[in-house]
């Protein structure tokens, strides 16, 4: 970590070069208006006219700061959200590191893998994961059968419940900006560095390491600002210890109807957050980062496979470890979903396709599911866009407007869910757009382009900008420039804000209960409209569904890459 | 895209004439919270109303009070009928959001009048009681009877799972500690008699193994041995038993709650919408409800529509209610908030 600020400063700073700085303003600009109309402005207005309508709107901030219940929950999120975002980084690494230095086909393997709990929704991990965890249940069971302990371990409805819970559903969002910077590697740098007798510690602490940093810095606070607004892992799989704010806003946006208290919360919720955000910025920022120059990167067979000389054997060892814990849940799925119990004994009285047969009869499922994917493709297409031109127009601007540019497009993933949706409610009702799968796409566009802004700005800051320089000299036009030679270098980010677009959009049930109607309601709606108070295990055969769709897509994949090759 | 836009096409025409069918025809939308307790809805109400009125009705799901309240002040009402538990009416109430139904509008003289409220159509009867795993305690062994039973870890030993919010609990340790049913509320007004209740919560805490947050959650915690004894509510405690789990209900101080239905204040087919409330409130009508869910008609008059032998799971029949009180929803709306924070800070001591 040498090649810090200081360094850079010595350098000519690389925005005062003639980049098409009136087209970065103009992007940015634009970028900030559509922030702003479609997201800021609803908040401002709902929070304007719920919290600071009366006098009591002052008084619920000396309540929040008074009361034990409500620090307790503030201390758990960022103790929970901090805990959860330090093992997803330590486990996160070895999977990246071997993404990148095995075959291609073995890589996408991986990525399936850690995609894998995407195709269930929060409710049927869950429930797989009370089998799995519960007093009586297999861990348990398994640990007792071979001795290792006498009484089972309680390993759910307290902090270890919650742990597992949310590493197991926020651990792509590292694995997959990790891996692109793995990817970017120089790896002539090891090369160099071996040549010349560094033994293999100063390898990878000195270029390993710093080299995929900004990964390390983009999946971080992207797990963490996620963690702070998770909902559901905690209430079902925590205990009353574990409570979050996001819990105690939605307690008093939805039972209490006391929205002057939940928008006081959210306003605390985001001040904290956003000077942790300031700190962690100006520590580990992207602009703090070093900028790597890609020279040979992405090849498998490269010096960084042999980086860790004889430590690639418990590197891989643990990076299985790691993979077994994605599988097992959803591997649970199947089993259960051909379990006679609607409540999900295990093992069950006896097998049964019976949930199956509700599916096909129901057309309630297929019609949310097409909802869903048309939902998640617009969604995709959009936030991708938005998010792109808004890391490409961040990199180009001056240094102070970046960081508030910055802060506004991250506050979606800070702002609690159920505040976003009924402002973006109380925006659209008027205009008469509430309930087709438009509206919903567009929330999910605001909610997924932050993720899209990161990954992109992380792969930007290993782009070498002498190629855009050389390609503009030599007389491109600045798009066949970013055809040519940007969007290729940061596609890696790009893709993989895809895909964290798809899946905060296919994941989301808060928004789509105030957005859609029963004609445009999705997927993970109906699956929580299924299972909230009552059991539908047709849910859990539904995720097998999805699952093995995923699965074949991927064999499918493989397959096409065989034909061309 | 040809053939894309020639559906699009056949699909607006749909559309239009759906519309002017709809114009002229009676309907209304009703919105309940999916799952069974909707189907059960459709089967027992909707679809007999639909076929003896020709009444069209959409159905909608997640009625949220905030959703209502957003929709409400927003000035673009969709909805017309929506459902909730006395809490809910009550505070949607407050917030303007339901009409009053007067008795004009819809007749409850033949209701019980206990759990009238000015602003819901009494729909069904369900309650809040404890189970035990027959496992843990099987037939011709001691079996708990009471909640101070379920209180009592020496006689029963084993973990414990409770609601992981105060509703029905404060009461049911007040039970537990002695205090005769008619005289809960008259005790729970008072701070020694919460402070008495809260400290008979803290008793049992130790032994509570689960916090349930989901109706189903206590079930599946005693079907898997998680836990020995649970409260719950019924209607999931009997979808336990009818699937085979080990489990048994037991009423003696089960706390009863009512269902209601709705009309949305501005409610764009009001009349459509009270015509199916009047429907709701027919003794025959209420007689239906219980062959799809373990709830109880919110009527005396339906009971000789319900055969005897289906009695016994019905929290409203007349031997269970004789052993229940009704949670009271004056008391806690006024208490909600400070109860739950009081019973929050207790499960995280």
């Amino acid at each position: 970590m040498t090649v810090l600020a200081g360094d850079e400063a010595a350098r000519p700073p690389p925005s005062r070069l003639p980049l098409l700085p009136r087209g970065a303003g103009l992007a940015a600009g634009l970028v900030v208006l559509v922030f702003a109309v479609l997201f800021v402005w609803p908040i401002v207005r709902l929070i304007a006219t719920t919290v600071f309508v009366d006098a009591r709107g002052w008084t619920a901030f000396a309540t929040i700061v008074s009361s034990p219940m409500y620090r307790t929950a503030f201390t758990n999120t960022f103790f929970i959200s901090g805990l959860v975002t330090l093992i997803t980084l330590l486990a996160a690494y070895p999977i990246a590191y071997f993404m990148a230095t095995v075959q291609p086909r073995t890589a996408k393997l991986i990525a399936f893998v850690v995609l894998l709990p995407f195709w269930t929704s929060a409710l049927v991990r869950t429930t797989a994961w009370m089998v799995l965890l519960q007093r009586r249940g297999i861990v348990n069971s398994l640990l007792m059968n071979t001795g290792i302990t006498d009484a089972p371990i309680p390993l759910l409805y307290n902090l270890s419940g919650v742990i597992i819970g949310m590493v197991h559903v926020l651990l792509p969002f590292m694995v997959l900006p990790l891996y692109a910077t793995f990817l970017s590697v120089d790896q002539r740098l090891i090369a160099a560095a071996e040549g010349l007798g560094a033994p293999r510690f100063t390898v990878l602490r000195r270029i390993v390491l710093p080299l995929t940093a900004p990964g390390a810095a983009a999946g971080a606070l992207i797990v963490f600002m996620s963690a702070i607004g998770t909902f559901i892992t905690p209430v079902l799989m925590g205990g009353p210890r574990q409570m979050m704010i996001a819990q105690a806003i939605s307690y008093h946006m939805q039972k209490q109807l006391d929205w002057q208290m939940a928008g006081a919360l959210s306003l605390v919720l985001l001040a904290v957050t956003l000077v942790l955000f300031l700190v962690y910025r100006q520590v580990f920022g992207l602009d703090r980062l070093v900028a790597a120059d890609a020279g040979v990167a992405g090849d498998p067979d490269g010096p960084l496979r042999g980086v860790l000389g004889l430590g690639r054997l418990p590197a891989g060892i643990m990076a299985v470890a790691v993979g077994l814990f994605l599988i097992a849940p959803i591997a649970m799925v199947y089993p259960l979903s051909i379990s006679s119990s609607p409540f999900l004994q295990f093992p069950p009285a006896r097998w049964t396709f019976d949930w199956y047969a509700k599916l096909a009869d129901d057309p309630k499922w297929l019609r949310a599911a097409l909802s869903s994917l048309r939902v998640a493709a617009e969604a995709i297409a959009l936030s991708v866009i938005l998010g792109t031109a808004a890391a490409v127009a961040a990199s180009r601007i001056a240094p102070r407007l970046r960081a508030g540019m910055e802060v506004l497009i991250l506050l979606p993933m800070v702002v609690p869910t159920i505040i976003t949706a009924i402002a973006l409610y109380s925006q659209y009702a008027p205009l008469g757009i509430l309930g087709s799968p438009e509206s919903l796409a567009i929330g999910h566009t605001i909610l997924a382009a932050p993720f899209v802004f990161i990954t992109v700005s992380a792969s930007l800051k290993s782009f070498d900008r002498n190629l855009e320089l050389a390609a503009l000299g030599l007389g491109a036009s600045w798009s066949a420039m970013f055809r040519r030679i940007m969007l290729p270098a940061i596609l890696p980010g790009i893709l993989a804000g895809a895909v964290f677009a798809f899946i905060t959009s296919f994941d989301d049930v808060v928004l789509s209960i105030f957005l859609t109607n029963s004609a445009s309601r999705t997927l993970p709606r109906v699956i929580y409209e299924g299972i909230k108070d009552d059991t539908d295990p047709a849910v859990v055969a539904l995720a097998a569904i999805l699952i093995t769709i995923s699965f074949g897509a991927f064999l499918l994949s493989l397959l096409a890459r065989d034909r061309r090759a | 895209m040809r053939m894309a836009s020639r559906i699009g096409a056949v699909g607006l025409s749909v559309l239009l004439a759906a519309g002017t069918v709809a114009a002229s025809a009676k309907e209304f939308v009703f919105v309940s919270w999916g799952g069974a307790y909707q189907d059960a809805i459709r089967e027992a109400w909707l679809k007999p109303f639909m076929e003896a009125t020709g009444t069209k009705v959409t159905e909608e799901t997640s009625p949220e009070t905030a959703k209502i309240q957003a929709m409400v002040t927003s000035g673009a009402v969709t909805w017309d009928i929506v459902t909730d538990g006395g809490l809910g009416v009550t505070r949607g109430a407050k917030a303007g959001l339901f009409e009053e139904i007067t008795p004009e509008m819809v007749d409850q003289s033949g209701l019980y009048p206990e759990i009238l409220n000015k602003y819901g159509v009494p729909s069904e009867i369900f309650s809040t009681a404890f189970a035990f795993s027959t496992e843990a305690f099987p037939d011709g062994k001691p079996q708990p009877e009471s909640w101070a039973d379920f209180w009592n870890v020496e006689k029963f030993p084993g973990s414990r799972a409770l609601f992981g919010q105060p509703q029905s609990v404060l009461e049911a340790a007040l039970m537990a500690d002695g205090v005769a049913q008619a005289d809960v509320y008259t005790v729970l007004a008072t701070k020694e008699g919460q402070d008495r209740a809260f400290d008979k919560v803290r008793e049992l805490k130790p032994h509570v193994g689960l916090w349930w947050t989901g109706g189903a959650q206590p079930v599946q915690a005693i079907g898997s041995g998680e836990v020995v004894m649970a409260n719950g509510w019924n209607g999931r405690l009997q979808a336990g038993i009818t699937e085979g789990l080990p489990l048994k209900i037991v009423w003696n101080g089960a706390v009863a709650e009512v269902g209601y239905f709705m009309l949305v204040k501005g409610a764009p087919h009001r009349d459509d919408a009270i015509e199916f409330l009047r429907w709701v409130t027919k003794p025959e009508s209420q007689a239906q409800f219980h062959k799809y869910v373990s709830y109880g008609p919110t009527m005396p008059g339906a009971w000789e529509f319900i055969p005897q032998s289906e009695w016994g799971r019905l929290p409203s029949s007349p031997d269970i209610l004789k052993q229940s009180i009704f949670l009271n929803v004056d008391w806690w709306l006024e208490n909600e908030a400070a109860m739950v924070e009081r019973y929050n800070a207790l499960m995280q001591e």
